[in-house]
């Protein structure tokens, strides 16, 4: 028997033991509520074993879930779109004919579905990806160019006063410039244009380094998020303990 | 121990990590958490709003990968909605949020004795994001004419007299995708020029900064510090509050390893292989 | 059938990306009515999109399962998750397909709760301790611009969080500025370069130039 059997099967016993002691000691309660605890716990502990090695036990919950998640996603669409939107206006056209609109965008939909099927019908799935793709394409020009190009635009030039204010303000001008002439490829970075582009990247490295910071403190506190269930809603543990 | 030291097996780390989350969690120090003018904006206008018995839209735009960040904001907003008789709408643009959001309402509805349909609406999922947004400017009730439970939106308390989404009073919008600056801004904000505000994760939150000081964006709370400083602003102290202990001592154990790797990195030069 | 084929989808982007583009600078109820109409079949076209990503998907895994390929009982497993969560899906509580979905209650429900939340946010999670291990590896202040990268991420990594302000009261109002200032300019610059790109790509797109999303085969 190889160390990685014996470890999986220490990591059950153990599993097995605390959970035998939580349910006979009422702290997981014999119902639906506790066993659902038992679940979270044994997956959560499952797809951390993954941090020894990928193992057996971490493919499991993670395929798992690809499956449960997905069968989530087409439930939503099933309720909120297609039930809602699509298959019960359509059975009350007698009350409301202009709903028989509604056949436009589900042939589409439908046309949509042809891409997985033979080549004799996909090309209609292209019908329908022009059509959102194109509208996609017509809705952003123009409210792109508005909020993230001139609403953005305006505050970069403000009046520029003596003050600590106006000193960032002069330091946000100065960044996004530079920053701007960086990306520009197209005029040799020397001379002026260098300096200005190696200020760019100054400013670069510090919103770089900024956002690395912002990414470890997002993943520790999912980390934390998953302790705290661990700890207090496994284990029932009065929190803090000390 | 100089190739210790320069080259720590990444299961040390891992340990070190591990410690420093559990120990503080078991542990109770108590930290200050002083609230910064981006979360405490959000903070006042659900004051405002609340004055004028005002309604919030709030679009629950993530999933459980983001719950332990995103969760008690969507927590302590709500709380702060219903204490202040402030009507809440609230919507999905992803689809894993339904779930989150329905265990949100569920929990402070109960708490705060909100009334479904008086208090507050859920309306559920849609596909199509920046459609969804773009309809629901135009027109409110055909966008969303049931509710998740089924109900009329032109009936419900809450919702018959939202038109579009001018009508909202404040917006706000809970993510851990592109929703804000991808979708509620440019499509949303943009023409009907409703207030905005943001509640997203850590990683997120650099990004926005750009809104915030054009005003297209009115506060953000971004990751957990920022829910634990709306946690104390609506005196709550919950798992954001909690979770600070843990996420200060790991940063300084994560500074510490950065250190110790710089200082060994000057001293004897680059580390020979290794793994990460 | 080359016209149906290829010039068509050229035609529909082209026509319906200019109407896109028109009816946001055109007040009239009529030119709204129709921004609305479109969205609302967009709306209705992306859910039949999502439900091809999760058919896709699911083709996927059969395919593996099918052809019992290295790992598959692992797809198999897949269709076990699947399948019970959409029977619970269809069973909706009790109420069946055809009536609003209960999301309060329900097996469904606790499928959600028991095992899609603690394995999505688990799996997340499991990053924290790879990303400490590479800040400690491959964070080294080798070249004066990599300095002020970690610099600033280590500023912003304690200002952010309650020890800072307990160390000094400078480093939150440090790390906030860093953020507010020189981290938004550079932020701003990026959003101003991706957005004209976005504006190219979506030309592109209606003029038929870009034509990626009609997939491969000149057909």
């Amino acid at each position: 028997m190889s160390r990685d059997h014996i470890i999986f099967i220490v990591f059950l016993f153990i599993f097995a033991t605390i959970n035998i002691y939580l349910f006979g000691s009422g702290n997981l309660s014999a119902d639906w509520t506790g066993f659902g605890t038992f679940i979270a716990a044994g997956i959560t502990l499952s797809l951390y074993s993954f941090l020894y090695k990928d193992n057996p036990l971490f493919k499991f919950a993670e395929n798992l879930y690809v499956g449960v998640a997905a069968a989530y996603t087409l439930n939503q669409i099933w309720y909120t779109v297609l039930l809602a939107d699509v298959v019960n206006p359509l059975s009350e056209l007698e009350e409301n004919l202009s709903n028989l609109w509604l056949i436009v965008p589900t042939l589409l939909g439908l046309f949509m579905l042809t891409q997985l099927s033979s080549a004799k019908f996909s090309w209609l799935s292209r019908i329908a990806f022009a059509f959102v793709v194109g509208l996609g394409a017509g809705l952003a020009i123009p409210r792109t160019i508005a909020a993230n190009v001139l609403a953005q635009l305006e505050p970069t030039m403000q009046p520029i006063a003596a003050t600590w204010v106006g000193l960032d303000l002069f330091i946000i001008l100065v960044g996004v410039v530079t920053v701007l002439v960086y990306f520009f490829y197209s005029v040799e970075h020397t001379g002026p244009v260098g300096v200005a582009s190696k200020i760019g990247i100054w400013f670069l490295m510090i919103s770089f380094g900024a956002s690395f910071g912002y990414t470890i403190m997002a993943r520790l506190s999912l980390l934390i998020g998953r302790v705290g269930f661990l700890l207090e809603d496994w284990l029932v543990l009065p929190l803090p303990l000390f | 121990m100089k190739e210790f030291l320069l080259n720590i097996d990444r299961r040390i780390i891992f340990i070190f990590v591990a410690l420093g989350v559990i120990i503080p969690a078991l542990t109770s120090f108590n930290l200050p958490i002083n609230p910064t003018p981006n979360v405490q904006s959000i903070y006042d206008t659900i004051e405002e709003v609340g004055k004028e018995n005002g309604t919030v839209l709030i679009s629950f735009d993530y999933g459980p990968g983001s719950m332990p960040e995103v969760q008690p904001m969507a927590l302590s907003v709500l709380r702060h909605c219903f204490k202040r008789n402030v009507k809440v709408v609230g919507m999905c643009l992803w689809p894993q949020g339904v779930g989150l959001a329905q265990q949100a309402f569920d929990t402070t509805s109960k708490e705060l004795d909100a009334e479904y349909g008086s208090d507050y609406v859920f309306l559920g999922f849609k596909t199509g994001f920046q459609s969804v947004v773009v309809s629901m400017g135009h027109d409110f009730h055909g966008t969303f004419p049931q509710d998740l439970p089924g109900n009329n939106t032109t009936e419900l308390p809450v919702t018959k007299n939202i038109k579009g989404l001018a009508d909202f009073d404040y917006v706000l919008c809970l993510a851990a995708g592109n929703t804000p600056d991808g979708i509620w801004i440019p499509f949303g904000q943009e023409r009907y020029k409703f207030k905005f505000g943001l509640g997203c994760t850590a990683v997120m939150a650099p990004d926005q900064f750009p809104y915030l000081q054009s005003g297209q964006m009115n506060g953000m709370m971004g990751g957990l510090a920022g829910a634990a400083e709306y946690e104390t602003l609506v005196q709550a102290s919950g798992t954001a509050t909690e979770g600070m202990r843990p996420q200060s001592v790991v940063h300084l154990i994560i500074i510490f390893f950065i250190i110790l790797g710089n200082v060994m990195y000057f001293l004897y030069g680059r580390p020979k292989g290794g793994t990460q | 059938m080359l016209f149906l084929r290829r010039t068509l989808p050229l035609i529909i982007a082209f026509a319906v990306g200019l109407i896109g583009i028109l009816v946001f600078y055109i007040p009239h109820s009529g030119a709204q009515s129709l921004e609305y109409e479109l969205t609302k079949w967009d709306r209705i076209v992306a859910a039949f999109a999502l439900a091809l990503g999760i058919y896709s998907l699911m083709r996927l895994h059969w395919g593996r399962v099918r052809r019992q390929q290295a790992g598959w009982a692992y797809s198999f497993l897949v269709f076990v998750g699947f399948t019970v969560m959409f029977i619970f899906a269809i069973y909706n509580d009790g109420h069946g397909p055809f009536n609003p979905q209960v999301a309060d209650s329900g097996p469904f429900v606790w499928m959600f709760n028991n095992v899609q939340v603690p394995a999505d946010a688990t799996m997340f999670s499991i990053l924290a301790f790879f990303i400490a291990s590479a800040a400690y590896r491959t964070f080294r202040a080798r070249t004066p611009e990599a300095a002020i990268l970690l610099v600033s991420a280590i500023i912003v990594m304690i200002g952010r969080v309650p020890i800072g302000g307990l160390i000094s009261d400078s480093i939150p109002e440090l790390s906030q500025w860093l953020m507010a200032v020189p981290n938004l300019a550079a932020k701003r610059g990026i959003l101003l370069g991706v957005s004209l790109g976005i504006v190219a790509t979506s030309l592109r797109i209606i003029f038929g130039i870009e034509r990626s999303y009609l997939g491969g085969g000149e057909e």
